[in-house]
């Protein structure tokens, strides 16, 4: 089956006075129909650019530089990358939606919920009515009252203002949603409930979902694939269980190696620093710190190779090639 | 020999005609011998405002505070300052608490100069590089940069070297984690393991986060709402919480294998928050999870259940308790 999301060789930086700094380099990445896909990686990795990238909401001097965005519906192929502004506009809320990063803080508190809610589905064409019978249909998804309608922002907790948040991006029924840090700030049983109730929206309205986090646990705990970025490109890509179980990139290994769990099972952290993208290394962005390096990583870029079933990797260790060459 | 705190009945109130109690008759104990102290909650449960009651940053309503048996707002200088250099702080943010100005060495030369720590230059210089060798940094990495060249990672260890070099008994650290990267998490953590077992240093770690209590070990206090839910070993509470507000609160944790996810669907139940809502506020003369808990019984409604080592043989432990009637 064709992916809904065909990302090819997506760039993305920040614009300078002479040049522009590479934050997400050649991202290759298919999002299949009906999954929930998980981004993760470390703060700075280019997981925030490359959502605010696909939504085309970057904004300046973040631009984008090259690449495509092949986005598959029922009445045709958009690439996003190369879309007007007009038909994006018509493409985003109704087929579309982005859950920024902190949003549950962007309401706006002098105005009531509704009127928060249905502003997009009036500008998409709803009456007045269908707007409001859509609003408390999708509130319904995240298990809210009508009655929060009525209320101003500061009167919810911050996990009922995600919620509407979440019942706003979901109220056209997109196709796609793209979630960054979306429980970032609440407590863990709010947490538990609200990433349950995402995964209950995906199987109610056959909806998409890519959820970016920084957090390992979220990811295990709701994601079907997942994808580990590091310093702006994709190091690994494979199914929830498979990377968990086995990874293969020595950064996911890291990662994974380096989650707290139990006392007495002492863990190490990384070891060294991310790169910030002005510093990014030379071939393997994460050779300066892989305890596995050998001779092509500081020269040649790894490509994201498909290696067993279901499972992609960024790593000369697993390229034939390269391990003949050496 | 006293304990080396002691928390007695404190209690926090907040706003004037219909306040707020944040802190509800809270008493617990950190012993002589180096400890680490779990306190965990979400937010609301009153956390942060005991750290910065025992920090003295905040007067409480009711109750006190004894260091090592005294009352930490003693009035007396001397007594004060030891307080001031035993009794260190770590806060959430390792970007706010850093003067963009100033290169990193700074925050460590104040602290010698302010408490006298070293004689020479030299004797300074060798401290500092101590200090950052007990948190894992390389000197050149850090003295002569400014805080904006630091990961967050970086900075939250620097605290902990200006902290060392103070040689405290105690540690209070609030949310020191949550804004540090999950790879750089276990080192922190496993430097206040190191600080407790090689330099006697205790910690009082206050976290939303159970899975970094989890991994710290020691003693756990579970809070809700102002109130001490249960409290005991950390590895024996996780395992097998005895209050349905423990369980509810373990069982969410996003444990990173997703082979052990979530069994239960919390996405049809009962809104928490509205319900929290909806109840009546103000009337604290019952168990305060009354209103969300799945094994409610008439008598929640009525009083409310003190912490109590549980009857049930089985799940007794040294310095176990809990709030409920379940175990009553």
């Amino acid at each position: 089956m064709p992916a809904l999301l065909e990302i090819r060789g997506l760039s993305a930086g920040l614009r300078g006075r002479r040049s522009v700094t590479p934050v997400v380099s050649d991202v290759d990445l298919d999002v299949q129909a009906g999954e929930i896909l998980g981004v993760v990686g470390e703060s700075g990795c280019g997981k925030s650019t490359l959502a605010a990238a696909i939504m085309r909401l970057l904004v300046p001097p973040q631009v984008l530089q090259s690449g495509s965005m092949n986005f598959r519906l029922a009445d045709g192929s958009y690439d996003l990358a190369q879309l007007p502004a007009r038909e994006l506009r018509q493409l985003r809320w109704r087929q579309l939606s982005y859950i920024p990063q902190g949003s549950m803080n962007s309401l706006n508190p002098v105005l009531r919920v509704e009127r928060q809610m249905t502003d997009t589905l009036l500008q998409h064409g709803l009456t007045k009515a269908e707007a409001h019978k859509r609003s408390v249909a999708a509130l319904e998804l995240v298990n809210l009252e009508p009655k929060i309608l009525e209320s101003y922002p500061h009167e919810l907790s911050g996990g009922m203002r995600q919620r509407v948040i979440i019942a706003a991006a979901v109220s056209m029924r997109p196709a796609l949603i793209v979630a960054d840090e979306l429980t970032t700030a609440l407590d863990v049983v709010t947490q538990r409930q609200i990433l349950q109730e995402l995964a209950a929206i995906r199987d109610e309205l056959g909806a998409t979902i890519i959820l970016i986090t920084h957090d390992m646990g979220v990811v295990a705990q709701i994601a079907d694939r997942v994808a580990v970025m590091y310093a702006g490109k994709i190091a690994e890509l494979g199914t929830v269980n498979g990377i968990f179980e086995a990874p293969l990139h020595p950064y996911s290994q890291g990662l994974i190696g380096s989650i707290p769990r139990e006392s007495g099972q002492r863990v190490e952290g990384l070891p060294g620093e991310a790169p910030s993208p002005w510093k990014y290394p030379g071939g393997c962005r994460f050779h300066p710190r892989c305890p596995e390096v050998f001779a092509p990583c500081n020269e040649r870029i790894p490509a994201l190779l498909p290696q067993k079933p279901e499972r992609r990797v960024a790593c000369h260790l697993y390229d034939a090639e390269v391990a003949a060459d050496a | 020999m006293p304990d080396l705190l002691t928390v007695e009945n404190l209690r926090q109130l907040f706003g004037g005609r219909n306040p707020t109690q944040a802190v509800d008759d809270v008493s617990f104990r950190l012993p002589a011998e180096p400890a680490i102290v779990s306190l965990v909650g979400e937010s609301g449960s009153g956390k942060s405002t005991i750290a910065r009651i025992i920090l003295g940053l905040l007067k409480p309503t009711a109750g006190r505070v004894l260091y090592q048996g005294v009352d930490i707002l003693t009035p007396d200088r001397k007594w004060n300052r030891r307080f001031r250099s035993e009794v260190q702080a770590v806060f959430q943010d390792p970007y706010s608490v850093y003067n963009p100005v100033y290169k990193a060495e700074r925050v460590l030369k104040l602290v010698i100069r302010k408490f006298g720590l070293a004689k020479t230059k030299a004797d300074a210089q060798e401290q500092m590089e101590e200090a950052l060798r007990a948190v894992d940094l390389r000197p050149e990495e850090v003295l002569d940069r400014h805080p904006h060249q630091l990961s967050g990672g970086q900075r939250q260890r620097l605290m902990l070297a200006r902290v060392y070099l103070m040689r405290p008994r105690l540690i209070v650290a609030d949310e020191p984690v949550s804004m540090i990267d999950a790879g750089m998490r276990a080192s922190f953590l496993n430097i206040l393991g190191d600080f407790r077992d090689r330099h006697g240093i205790s910690t009082l770690f206050i976290t939303h986060d159970l899975s970094t209590a989890m991994y710290l070990g020691g003693e756990i206090i579970v809070l809700y709402q102002g109130r001490i839910m249960e409290q005991g070993e950390t590895q024996t509470v996780m395992r097998s919480p005895l209050h349905p507000y423990a369980q509810l609160l373990i069982s969410s944790i996003p444990t990173p294998d997703p082979r052990r996810r979530w069994r239960e669907d919390l996405s049809a139940a009962p809104l928490a928050e509205i319900s929290a809502i909806v109840a009546d506020r103000a009337n604290r003369h019952r168990c305060l999870f009354a209103d969300r808990c799945p094994q409610v019984m008439d008598r929640c409604w009525e009083a409310r259940p003190a912490l109590l080592a549980p009857k049930d043989p089985g799940a007794s432990h040294a310095r176990r308790e809990v709030a409920c009637y379940l175990y009553d």
